[in-house]
């Protein structure tokens, strides 16, 4: 296995936006008349070519996310842009990390879709559940106060769905479903895998634990991202049992250039754009009323006030730096800092490493995702530089033959009483004279006749 | 999930001005918090979504004239807020379950801001415990055209600002912004408005059910009110049965605070016309 796995991760921001300055926010409140939908389409275009990119590049997976009324992230659906990814690409991974379960009406409809990518993909799909930042809560009915119990609930639901045969009845406090009997059903047993986010609290640990979840942290800085790792592993160990390090994903930016200096030349601006535009978010559209327990509030509120943590928006990129939130600089930089970091918090992946960050040009992506493809990659690789997922045999077989060779004809092969006949004809033999002749009338057999039909 | 769990288990801050002690009543597994004092005529008043814990001036006034009740609905003040509480309906049902156990036949009923709304919902349910229903600035109703300001996208020093017409008035009562006690138990009040009045903002059925009203009524509104459109008030004044609208002069979205005396006067003088 190798040392580190790496996922190609996309906001796919909209940042044709007024000055930062002149907003008090781009999510919830700043129009969506600033939004092009001409231009949006050509950044559409540009951000799936670079996620689809990623797969030749070498990378352990691709990652996208759902995010609402804001130029941040401009995937209301990611299902829809794993649909795509899901036709141009062949082997990667997808990550859908993920859908905000809580503020959708039937979790089904999640359920459904993800089942539908993972059958269609052949077992690729990464299914990650979040809650939506407390942003989203603005833009629907769901109020913010019921967000943890309606994922807890959605959560049950969808995995359940997934994995018990229907139909049954779901008799949840939030969702009532008569009748749960999802087709088609995932591909990969008993489920896709599941990633959860989260910001370190004891709650989100506890469930991971439970589940025997992977946990992706936020942009974090370091010292962060390791009190919440040594938590989950913690509560693993409570629990029974050693975390595994794939269990664990942290999210580091990083970009690398031909030097230390150069690299900071070309990322600085846009890597800054992330936190300070991207992520400008009052705190109480980040933090809607009961989107926190009073307690996690509290303690949050708690360390912002102690000056242990700083709003993200504040953050200077000298701080982004020291704090490892994000990683720049040549090869030999990144790799020596990505090793000190995954040693650190013992991280077995990172989201969003070597990826696209802000308003960065179609071409820096490219050259930043090349270079770090070629010259970081490798040194957290077995020696034949493969993916992980390349070296394990792929949850489907990857042509009709091997799967007809190993699975042969269908348990139950379509059959059915054809008007006139006694017995159940086989549908694959269907049209062979000996079994369909006998059933057809003079009527029919005039008429076809008269028209011949079509062969096959 | 049992039925007394409660949602959030925390320390609740003493404010430093009008802070009194209240008393407790065991309801549906909860202490529910209420102040009382005065005599005669039962007044019960439902708060809006602050200003909890307080022994405000209007209520000192209202006590020299009334036996004045303030309970404090679940995630408000000093009661805790239960897993199953959700909606107005049951915070009526808690209502009329603490009167009962309070010995409270009937009631003359004041609400405010949220608690306005509160109590148009308590009053469409029980008519008939009413001997008179006065609302202060009440949201719960929809205004087609006027949707009004989202109170939960506002920063608390905005939200001070809409709610006095005054700033001296606004000094008063303004919470320290560096007091973080208060700051925590804020956002815990506002968890419980979510739960009441997130989506949607009003109830299509209150003004329906609101013709069952044979009291007398009286709708006081904010002579410019920044926080929730004058129309709001016109429009109570319009759908109640027997209902009188007065404008308090001077004031914003809280007359209770910004004009008590006036409040109290008018507040009394309904209650002076119904029982006498």
């Amino acid at each position: 296995m190798n040392k580190l796995r790496f996922y190609f991760f996309h906001l796919m921001p909209y940042p044709f936006i007024p000055p930062t300055a002149e907003f008090p926010s781009s999510w919830v409140s700043l129009s969506n008349k600033h939004y092009d939908p001409q231009r949006g389409r050509i950044l559409y275009q540009e951000y799936i070519e670079q996620l689809v990119a990623a797969e030749r590049h070498g990378f352990d997976g691709v990652a996208i996310n759902e995010h609402h009324a804001n130029f941040y992230g401009t995937m209301p659906s990611p299902n829809i842009i794993a649909a795509m990814l899901v036709q141009r690409t062949t082997h990667i991974p997808i990550g859908v990390i993920g859908n905000a379960i809580p503020l959708h009406g039937n979790p089904l409809r999640v359920a459904e879709e993800i089942a539908m990518l993972d059958v269609i993909s052949g077992g690729r799909i990464i299914s990650g559940f979040v809650r939506g930042i407390g942003c989203e809560y603005f833009n629907n009915g769901v109020t913010p106060a019921d967000s943890v119990e309606r994922f807890d609930e959605a959560h049950d639901l969808i995995v359940k769905a997934w994995t018990d045969d229907g139909p049954f009845t779901w008799q949840g406090d939030h969702f009532y479903v008569p009748n749960v009997n999802i087709i088609p059903k995932p591909l990969q047993q008993p489920h896709p895998p599941i990633w959860i986010p989260g910001q370190g609290s004891l709650e989100t640990l506890q469930f991971i634990a439970r589940h025997h979840y992977t946990y992706m942290m936020v942009f974090a800085p370091l010292w962060f991202t390791k009190l919440a790792f040594d938590g989950l592993r913690e509560e693993c160990r409570r629990l029974g049992y050693d975390a595994p390090k794939s269990m664990f994903n942290a999210c580091v930016p990083t970009y690398v250039a031909e030097t230390d200096e150069q690299a900071h030349r070309e990322a600085k601006a846009h890597l800054s754009w992330v936190f300070n535009t991207g992520l400008k978010i009052p705190d109480q559209l980040f933090f809607p009323p009961g989107y926190m327990t009073t307690k996690s509030f509290r303690n949050f509120i708690g360390l912002l006030k102690k000056g242990k943590v700083k709003p993200q928006q504040q953050l200077t990129y000298d701080e982004l730096l020291k704090d490892r939130y994000i990683i720049v600089g040549s090869a030999e930089t990144v790799k020596n800092q990505l090793g000190e970091y995954c040693d650190e918090v013992g991280a077995g992946g990172i989201l969003a490493a070597g990826s696209s960050y802000g308003p960065m040009p179609n071409w820096m992506v490219m050259k930043n995702m090349q270079i770090f493809s070629e010259e970081v990659m490798p040194a957290f690789r077995e020696a034949d530089g493969k993916p992980d997922h390349l070296r394990l045999e792929p949850p489907a077989p990857r042509t009709r033959s091997e799967f007809a060779a190993r699975s042969g004809r269908p348990e139950e092969p379509a059959r059915s009483r054809v008007t006139g006949s006694t017995e159940l004809i086989d549908h694959r033999l269907a049209h062979l004279p000996e079994l369909i002749d006998s059933t057809m009338t003079r009527a029919t057999t005039a008429r076809a006749k008269e028209r011949p039909a079509s062969a096959g | 999930m049992s039925f007394i769990d409660v949602v959030d288990k925390v320390e609740v801050p003493k404010p430093a001005r009008f802070y009194t002690a209240p008393a407790f009543e065991q309801v549906f597994g909860i202490p529910v918090a209420y102040r009382r004092q005065g005599k005669g005529e039962a007044v019960v008043l439902m708060h809006g979504a602050g200003f909890t814990r307080m022994w405000l001036p209007l209520y000192g006034m209202l006590s020299e004239a009334v036996d004045f009740i303030a309970p404090e609905a679940p995630g408000f003040g000093e009661t805790p807020i239960p897993k199953w509480f959700r909606n107005f309906d049951d915070l009526t049902l808690l209502y009329d379950q603490l009167f009962n156990q309070l010995g409270l036949e009937q009631i003359h009923l004041i609400g405010f801001s949220m608690g306005g709304w509160a109590a148009a919902e308590f009053a469409s349910f029980y008519p008939r415990r009413l001997k008179s229903l006065a609302l202060i600035t009440p949201v719960g109703l929809r205004l087609p055209d006027n949707p009004g300001v989202d109170i939960f996208q506002l920063a608390a020093p905005e939200l001070m600002d809409r709610l006095f017409k005054d700033k001296h008035v606004m000094q008063e009562f303004m919470i320290d912004p560096e007091d973080f006690d208060e700051g925590i138990h804020l956002y815990s009040e506002f968890a419980a408005a979510a739960r009441l009045m997130w989506a949607p903002r009003y109830n299509l059925a209150l003004e329906r059910r609101l013709q069952r009203l044979t009291c007398p009524t009286l709708v006081l509104g904010g002579e410019d009110d920044r926080l929730v459109p004058n129309e709001m008030s016109d429009r109570y004044a319009t759908v109640l049965p027997n209902a009188r609208l007065i404008r308090v002069a001077g004031t914003g979205h809280e007359p209770c605070l910004e004009r008590p005396r006036e409040v109290a006067d008018a507040l009394l003088g309904l209650i002076k016309e119904t029982t006498s």
